[in-house]
């Protein structure tokens, strides 16, 4: 009787297996056996992401664990990490990066990079042929149009609020947006011509946000309904993300996961994905849970682990991360004019004085923060920027030297109640470039005691208004970093920190050099790479003799996978494709 | 009993109505500001304004309570402020996770703590009492993530005999169709997707039962013992029944009443323990949804989710209310 039942039970599954592999199921990954398929090898893909990975590697299902859940399903809504991380295997732009680095811009839809007058304002690119959206719809001039005008129109509210890169990029929407117009003369060209030059153009279309997406799809989807909880596109209930990249999106359920499958007729037939499914776990937000995920084989890659994680991944035989460049800086902020949270008047602090900002400088252990908490995945910073960004320059930055720091700090000549000082940190969060502030402040604090200070400690929430608190300078000394957006200078040394807005100085720091100022703007609008970086360098030259801040730290953040998975090209930025990615049997 | 029913649900409106003016103050006394989170280190003052305008929270305190009551008032519990999601949609996504955890937990703690508890009193303060007590005491005092974390390690990581994350395989390419890992993996009529959903569910029922595990234990050791003096029992044994009809018919029927009460107790204490439980065992339900939207200071989620648990908790009290007739005829409402 028992047998029997097990019996039939299994018929079920035999039927249920037979429908996956033989019919016309929607699942693209059952795809492969009945098209022409890129590549040979690929023809053996197996016929259920369930099935084993096949013995040549190729196949099977990857589990990937993010850091958290998605947000929108539609690219150029977001701008958070989780959802970037999976938008880079769906849809591409016109430039992209090369695997494993941070900022060296390589051609992908476009067909070469391309030629930009010499006013800098117009730059005109060549498409390649040939290219289908994951709908079955071509790529051509006026799809990439239709996302440019897209974007620029998006209205205020629910869309400009989330589609914060467009806005940041090109200086706003609508008639404030630097970029004028986007042509498509013919079905190859696209043109784009901005109001006045713009240096980082080329090197911020390289984020998953600026990936063109099928005109078709958008357009049946309404995907520009608002309310957003309303709009099927960007929730990702059906059709959603639908690009041209490697893998093409297949669901997502809030908060556990999101499917992607192997795009089976991607263009690019040399890179194209060995894994017939990867699943990104959206719910693995606990670091000792998705340590144990690890070591069980729940998941195959971690995103990211905690360093204080890394060596026990290491002796339970997981693989570590390597991302090579750094793509973020933490550093210790110096405020010289503290501005009241009440709307009063600033008042000067001592960081006003260069010696005392010397001082700090000087007395810093960099290296020993990086042993003590970064289980040594993190650099001692040579300038503003992490090496390999644009415009990056390395500089003679003051070394850590506590007779150099009393020194300085005697030079400075501060009566003793000046001596006494507070020091910020964020609680309730870990960034990359601060796994653990609380004991980062710590360390800092002792350091600073050494040369004579006094230093009181003290929090609040990140999300509480620390944030906002560090931007709109009501701290004295904090800590804080930023994580790229790209990776060039512009993104580092005027987004983040020494951009003046309305006529004044960065509020986060008072640092009220005009030539900065000056130099920053040419930047921005110089009409060759060369002609932006010597500025950016020149930024750099005048930073590092007045010590407006203390980079502290350029971190790679560890992930970890099991020894089975191959392929994995870490980069500092988490831009990472899983197209090269295998899995052993 | 109808009209019993009636008069304890008109008895919750105030309830509820008083509960949803302490959450949205207490939610917005915390320091913590969702446009912040949605920012991140973006948060400027200037774009911070921006979307705190977008998402109404530069009016004042009482016309945002007025709006949020009215809109709950038409049955909608709002929107997500960070992904724009309607609370009940990824409440129906998530909900069934925590339904499944919940009952696993209870049919671990019910379905093990009643035998024990009764073989526990068959001797007081005999050495198989004694260890009961022991165990009991241990499933108590451990706090949820350490048993979580622990049972993963030994049989997750060590063993390798069950799951350490998730409610099922996603190499087995499930779809989710009710979101009940159980029955989708029914549905598909694999036995390695059923054999794979049943074995997501036992460490974290096991994790989260423990607690209700102990106290169902000693309540059913303590009531069946209480029992067990009285004189009808002893009446009973003197007509000459034999031992089992005498614990089956007349010492458990009366020792079920305190039991039933406990147990519908616990289901309150079981989706606060969910919480944890599905932060441990990276569990899509409803407690790590809550852990989330209160780290992006979502507001709206956390109170509509907590009243709509405040409200399971006061439907499930009646329940245990109303099955007290059914245990026990004596009993009547009116």
């Amino acid at each position: 009787m028992l047998r029997a039942r097990t019996g039939s039970l299994l018929a079920a599954a035999a039927i249920v297996f037979a429908a996956c592999g033989g019919s016309a199921t929607p699942s693209p990954s059952a795809a492969p056996s009945q098209q022409a398929s890129p590549s040979a090898a690929v023809a053996s893909a197996a016929p259920s992401p369930s099935a084993a990975a096949s013995a040549s590697g190729n196949g099977g299902t990857l589990v990937v664990g993010l850091d958290g859940d998605m947000v929108f399903a539609d690219p150029s809504l977001v701008s958070d990490g989780n959802s970037l991380y999976v938008a880079i295997q769906v849809v591409e732009g016109l430039v992209g990066l090369t695997p494993g680095t941070i900022g060296d811009v390589i051609p992908v839809l476009a067909a070469s990079m391309p030629t930009i007058s010499a006013d800098g304002k117009t730059y005109t690119f060549t498409l390649r042929t040939g290219i289908k959206f994951h709908d079955g719809t071509d790529f051509n001039a006026a799809a990439v149009k239709f996302n440019y005008d897209r974007w620029k129109a998006y209205p205020k509210g629910d869309l400009q609020d989330n589609a914060y890169y467009y806005g940041a990029v090109f200086g706003g929407f609508g008639d404030a947006s630097n970029l004028a117009s986007v042509d498509a003369p013919d079905a190859t060209t696209v043109v784009f011509n901005f109001k006045t030059p713009q240096s980082n153009f080329l090197v911020s279309q390289t984020l998953a946000v600026f990936g063109i997406q099928s005109p078709t799809a958008l357009q049946k989807d309404k995907a520009d309904t608002t309310p957003l909880k309303d709009n099927k596109y960007a929730q990702g209930q059906g059709e959603s993300m639908v690009g041209t990249g490697p893998f093409m999106f297949k669901d997502w359920v809030t908060g556990d996961h999101v499917t992607v499958v192997k795009n089976p007729n991607y263009w690019d037939t040399a890179h194209a994905a060995h894994l017939d499914q990867i699943t990104f776990q959206a719910n693995l937000k606990d670091s000792t849970a998705k340590l144990q995920a690890l070591q069980a084989g729940g998941i195959d890659l971690a995103e990211t682990i905690s360093p204080a994680d890394v060596a026990t991944a290491k002796s339970s035989g997981l693989q570590i991360v390597d991302r090579g460049q750094s793509c973020n800086t933490g550093y210790l902020g110096m405020n010289q004019s503290l501005q009241s949270s009440s709307g009063g008047a600033a008042t000067p602090t001592i960081y006003a004085n260069k010696d005392v900002r010397f001082a700090v400088a000087e007395a810093l252990n960099k290296q020993g923060y990086i042993d003590a908490f970064y289980a040594g995945a993190a650099k001692v910073p040579q300038s503003w920027l992490p090496a390999g960004t644009t415009g990056y320059k390395a500089e003679n930055m003051p070394a850590f030297d506590v007779n150099a720091a009393k020194a300085s700090l005697a030079k400075a000549g501060l009566s003793a109640d000046k001596l006494k000082i507070d020091l910020y940190y964020p609680s309730n969060v870990v960034r990359p470039y601060m796994p653990d502030p609380k004991s980062l402040a710590q360390a800092i604090a002792g350091d600073l005691q050494a040369i004579g200070f006094t230093v009181a400690l003290k929090t609040e929430d990140w999300h509480g208004g620390y944030v906002s608190h560090a931007t709109g300078g009501n701290f004295p000394l904090f800590l804080f970093g930023w994580t790229c957006d790209w990776a060039g200078a512009d993104n580092f040394l005027y987004t983040a920190w020494f951009g003046w807005q309305n006529g004044k100085p960065n509020l986060q720091f008072g640092w009220a050099n005009p030539q900065v100022n000056t130099l920053m703007t040419q930047a921005l609008q110089a009409t060759s790479p060369d002609a932006a970086n010597a500025l950016w360098g020149q930024v750099q030259d005048l930073a590092v003799q007045d010590m407006p801040t203390v980079p502290i730290v350029n971190s790679t953040p560890p992930g970890a996978y099991v020894s089975k998975v191959q392929g994995f090209v870490g980069a500092g930025n988490q831009t990472e494709l899983f197209n090269s990615v295998t899995i052993q049997p | 009993m109808l009209r019993f029913i009636v008069r304890r649900v008109i008895g919750a409106i105030p309830v509820l109505f008083g509960l949803s003016i302490i959450l949205f103050l207490f939610l917005r006394l915390l320091p913590g500001d969702p446009a912040e989170a949605i920012l991140g280190q973006h948060a400027t003052p200037e774009l911070t304004a921006q979307i705190r305008t977008t998402l109404g929270l530069d009016q004042p305190l009482y016309v945002q309570y007025v709006n949020y009551l009215v809109r709950l008032l038409h049955g909608d519990f709002g929107s997500s402020f960070v992904d724009g999601k309607s609370v009940a949609d990824t409440f129906l996504v998530r909900f069934p996770g925590t339904i499944e955890l919940t009952i696993g937990a209870l049919i671990f703690a019910v379905g093990l703590g009643i035998p024990l508890g009764r073989l526990a009193a068959r001797h007081p303060n005999g050495w198989v009492d004694g260890i009961v007590t022991v165990v009991s005491l241990f499933g108590i005092s451990i706090p949820i993530f350490v048993l979580g974390y622990t049972l993963v390690f030994v049989f997750g990581v060590q063993l390798h005999w069950l799951p350490a994350l998730g409610q099922s395989d996603p190499r087995l390419g499930i779809p989710q169709v009710t979101h009940f890992a159980v029955i989708d993996a029914l549905l598909t009529g694999r036995p390695n997707a059923i054999i794979d959903s049943f074995s997501h569910l036992v460490l974290p029922s096991i994790a989260l039962g423990s607690i209700p595990l102990a106290i169902v234990t000693r309540i059913t050791r303590a009531s069946v013992i209480d029992v067990a003096n009285e004189d009808y029992v002893r009446t009973a044994r003197a007509k000459g029944l034999t031992e089992r009809r005498v614990d089956d018919r007349h010492i458990m029927r009366n020792a079920w009443l305190p039991v039933a009460t406990v147990i519908g107790l616990q289901v309150g204490g079981l989706l606060a323990g969910a919480v944890l439980t599905e932060t441990v065992f990276s569990w899509n339900g409803v407690g790590s949804w809550v852990v989330s939207a209160i780290q992006n200071h979502d507001y709206i989620v956390v109170q509509s989710l907590i009243l709509i648990f405040a409200t399971i908790f006061l439907f499930v009290n009646l329940i245990v209310d109303i099955s007290y007739a059914f245990l026990n005829p004596r009993i009547r409402y009116s």
